[in-house]
């Protein structure tokens, strides 16, 4: 999947999906869970806290 | 070095503002012992307003990919967040400035002219006092772009 076609699932820009792939931007709990539902995964497979 | 469309467009509006806006105050404060008549018009302000609107918008224009501009999401609103409150700041600190030093001159408890030994100071005459509002106004124009420039670069 494109950078671009999961920021359009999200509701995000490109750029906002390169910044959280880059670690410069931690989204909020809304993206982050639309961001894992998108992948059909639960949560804590796409994110963890370091 | 790659810039997103909003990167660009900030560069494009700082970059514009400071050679306009520089160019306009240099000219404005390298005055300062210029008579009334000498002095710049602030109708002079309005000219170079419209020119930076149009300016940038031309820049933008050219340099822009319609789809891309259109979305703002949550991380453009924090960023915007976090840029407004630094240029209030500016823009707070600025007034109160020019405020307190109008109140001190009114007073006649301190004059600044009187401890830097100039003729025809700056807030000696309205026209500069207002140039000198405006300032601070492109000033946290300035810290605005500039804030938002950095957290796009660095994250946040």
């Amino acid at each position: 999947m494109s950078q671009q076609t999961l920021a359009t699932k999200v509701g995000v820009t490109r750029q906002t999906i390169i910044a959280i792939e880059k670690d410069k931007y931690s989204p909020s709990l809304e993206v982050a869970f639309k961001i894992s539902n998108v992948f059909e995964v639960p949560l804590e497979e796409v994110f963890s806290y370091d | 070095m790659n810039f997103s469309y909003k990167e660009k467009s900030l560069i494009t509006s700082l970059v514009v503002t400071l050679l306009i806006f520089g160019r306009y105050f240099f000219g404005v404060f390298s005055n300062v012992t210029a008579t009334p008549s000498e002095q710049f018009d602030f109708s002079d302000v309005i000219r170079v307003i419209i020119l930076i609107a149009i300016l940038e918008g031309i820049i933008k224009w050219f340099f822009s990919k319609k789809d891309e501009a259109d979305l703002v999401d949550e991380r453009d609103k924090l960023i915007d967040t976090k840029s407004y409150r630094n240029s209030y700041w500016t823009l707070c600190i600025g007034a109160w400035f020019i405020l307190m030093q109008l109140l001190f001159e009114a007073s006649g408890i301190w004059s600044i002219s009187d401890h830097l030994s100039l003729q025809h100071l700056i807030f000696s005459s309205p026209t500069y006092i207002a140039h000198l509002l405006l300032l601070f106004f492109v000033l946290s124009e300035v810290i605005h772009f500039s804030t938002q420039l950095f957290y796009y670069r660095k994250g946040v």
